[in-house]
């Protein structure tokens, strides 16, 4: 074992996995959720917001950070692995600016940091990011961009998907009930009722930001989610009693 | 050839810079930018190696960005100004140090106040009420000095300018073209009309 | 099966998780405390010291209160070894803040410079974490008063009150039940400090050779730190009558 830094801690098995990189998203998976939304013209974050403890701080949990000024990053996994990744890709954005007098594209900064992630699966003495990221935005032709990363460095896009503690039950949902070109508020609105999936707790663990065309992202105040989750509820209230009849005849 | 001009107000600085392009003796273009937006609050104008003034000053614009985007607070025009000039100092000491001239106008919103930095090729930074780098600094330094007052008002300070242009254009034998105002105050960074041209 | 997982600090183990990270944060639970209150003009930071003997020369310094820069100390918790290596970086880099921008560097930047090291060394290879919590008080004219917990995962948080090291459990309830929903002011703090140590610390007289402590304010429009000498912790002791029998005699 000794000496054995400079070595690659991820190996390929002689069955052909690299462990490190399916334990790396062992780590994402007890992280927290998060959800994609796009719509026509909108994109949406959701995240599953820890209750903080009372006496601590909310100013600095941030689960979902800007890299410019014109793309978002939620993610899933080691908060402090996010941050260090985070700040990579921060420092790429102006350096691209920099170099070619343009903002980057939303692939171009997805790639970039798939490609950060990829390089620590394979570089000796490192181990894997243990985070999945989900990144929105728009470029410069106005289409609603969702991406999404992981720590074995495949980034893909999507229309809608999921990360995190519960994912897949997520991300089931979110085939289920995703339509084509929902507007804003239908956006939101799917984006909260995936959560409320997972999410027991309601709105107060919520946090949803938004994305439209001109690039500048809203965050939702509580009380706006409160309002959407009642909306939701009286929906499903209404399923019920709508079903109950015909179950009943 | 380049003339910068700053002014600062009761609650704003106002610069201008000569908008044209020159090789040599020969005039190449007229509406050259040479200023940059580092934040919402503070500006830089250059003058001196023309690549030069471009190249640090989108250097510096990137990465005071940067700065604002990793920490989600702004620095403040003092900081933005000492940080150039410690880029600036750290470059003069290289193989291939820039050669520019700058000004740094910004107004700073937690005291609400304010400043300009004046800073030379030698990184020299100094905090002045008003300031000037070229040729201009010769003729107009002395009207300046005449008639800036603490507390002008936005007008009193465009009129001062169009002073100091005035001055430049019936002493000095080169053609001085149009002049680009620009003012900073608490709600940002803004493009100004000069008078009586 | 697990110590395949554990030996390297860099490995993930099949469940996703960093054991020498938690092993790190095994070994700062057995530490000594630290704790951090937060007030509305104001903020303490308070430990208690294990090594007290009178042989020990106090011109040094004390082990668990460190002072950062003009406006920011912090306590610590776990290896004194390693903490002086972490609290020299932080030092240097509030220096190297103050000489590009010639301005004090924000509180949380420098906790993020400080867990940005931390967290390298739980993903580089052929290095352990460090083995020290932190916590940090401050004063910045962006948010003024800041109080922040930093361990060696790299994470950090910000807080109103808190506490790291050996009883946290019991610390943390405390402060939670006497912490004012409104804040508390830099008295009100001061003997909020002394009282949890009071009921934490597992020796049963509570010395001033026992304890460190230290208060940021401001005055004058500056930030005034103050590191409470013998006498001093004496005498917030006594105010709060928790001086012991044989301290009083002597």
């Amino acid at each position: 074992m000794a000496g054995s830094y400079d070595r690659a801690l991820t190996v390929f098995s002689p069955d052909g996995h690299l462990f490190q990189v399916d334990y790396a998203v062992e780590a994402v998976r007890k992280g927290s959720c998060v959800v994609g939304v796009r719509g026509s013209d909108v994109v949406v974050l959701g995240v599953e917001k820890k209750s903080v403890m009372k006496l601590q701080d909310e100013r600095t949990v941030k689960k979902i950070c800007m890299l410019d000024d014109h793309v978002c990053l939620a993610f899933a996994g080691l908060s402090a692995d996010a941050r260090v990744l985070v700040n990579k890709a921060r420092i790429e954005c102006q350096s691209h600016r920099l170099t070619v007098e343009d903002a980057v594209s939303i692939e171009y900064i997805t790639r970039y940091i798939a490609g950060v992630q990829q390089k620590y699966t394979q570089s000796g003495g490192v181990r894997p990011f243990g985070i999945s990221t989900l990144i929105i935005g728009f470029d410069s032709d106005k289409v609603p961009k969702l991406y999404q990363t992981d720590p074995s460095g495949v980034y893909s896009a999507w229309k809608a998907n999921a990360i995190g503690r519960s994912s897949k039950t997520v991300r089931e949902f979110l085939e289920k009930n995703y339509k084509e070109e929902m507007d804003r508020a239908e956006s939101i609105k799917l984006a909260i009722r995936s959560l409320l999936e997972v999410v027991q707790t309601g709105a107060k663990n919520i946090e949803i930001a938004i994305m439209g065309t001109d690039s500048v992202i809203q965050r939702l105040e509580l009380a706006e989610i409160e309002k959407v989750v009642a909306e939701i509820e009286a929906e499903n209230e209404k399923e019920k009693e709508k079903s109950k009849p015909s179950t009943s005849q | 050839m380049d003339t910068l001009f700053g002014i600062t107000g009761k609650d704003f600085v106002i610069t201008a810079y000569d908008s044209k392009a020159v090789a040599s003796i020969t005039l190449m273009k007229i509406g050259e930018d040479k200023s940059r937006e580092l934040n919402s609050h503070a500006l830089m104008l250059f003058s001196g190696e023309p690549g030069d003034g471009v190249h640090f000053s989108e250097y510096v614009e990137r990465n005071i960005k940067l700065y604002g985007i990793r920490n989600g607070i702004e620095l403040s025009p003092r900081a933005v100004a000492s940080f150039a000039r410690r880029e600036l100092a750290d470059s003069l000491r290289s193989r291939k140090p820039y050669s520019v001239n700058l000004l740094i106008a910004g107004f700073d919103v937690k005291t609400n106040k304010p400043a300009l930095y004046w800073l030379d090729h030698l990184a020299s930074l100094a905090d002045v009420p008003f300031a000037a780098h070229g040729y201009g600094a010769y003729y107009c330094l002395s009207l300046l000095d005449r008639y800036h007052r603490e507390d002008i008002t936005e007008e009193e300070g465009i009129k001062l300018l169009d002073k100091c242009i005035k001055e430049l254009r019936s002493r000095m034998i080169l053609n001085m073209p149009d002049f680009v105002a620009k003012i900073v105050n608490k709600d940002g960074i803004r493009l100004v009309q000069l008078g009586g041209n | 099966m697990s110590r395949r997982y554990d030996a390297r600090t860099t490995i993930f183990s099949p469940e996703g998780r960093l054991y020498q990270v938690e092993y790190a944060m095994e070994a700062i639970s057995h530490a000594s405390t630290a704790l951090g209150i937060l007030a509305k003009d104001g903020l303490v930071i308070a430990a208690e010291k294990k090594v007290a003997s009178k042989l020990l020369d106090e011109t040094q310094g004390g082990e668990k209160i460190y002072i950062i820069n003009d406006n920011m100390i912090c306590g610590v918790a776990g290896f004194t070894s390693d903490a002086n290596i972490l609290i020299n970086y932080a030092q240097t880099a509030a220096q190297q803040y103050l000489y590009t921008y010639n301005e004090d560097m924000p509180c949380e930047q420098l906790v993020q410079k400080l867990c940005d090291l931390k967290q390298g060394y739980t993903q580089y290879g052929g290095l352990r974490p460090f083995g020290v919590s932190f916590i940090y008080g401050g004063w910045d004219e962006h948010f003024g008063f800041q109080l922040y917990h930093s361990d060696p995962s790299g994470n950090y948080a910000g807080w109103k009150a808190t506490c790291i090291g050996a009883n946290t459990a019991s610390a943390q309830g405390i402060l939670r039940q006497e912490y004012k929903e409104e804040g508390v002011t830099l008295q009100e703090a001061k003997n909020l400090a002394i009282k949890v140590l009071s009921k934490t610390m597992d020796t049963t007289s509570l010395g001033s050779d026992k304890i460190e402590f230290a208060t940021l304010e401001h005055k004058d429009g500056r930030v005034v730190r103050r590191v409470f000498n013998q006498a001093e912790i004496e005498a917030l002791l006594k105010e709060n009558n928790l001086l012991t029998k044989t301290e009083e005699a002597k």
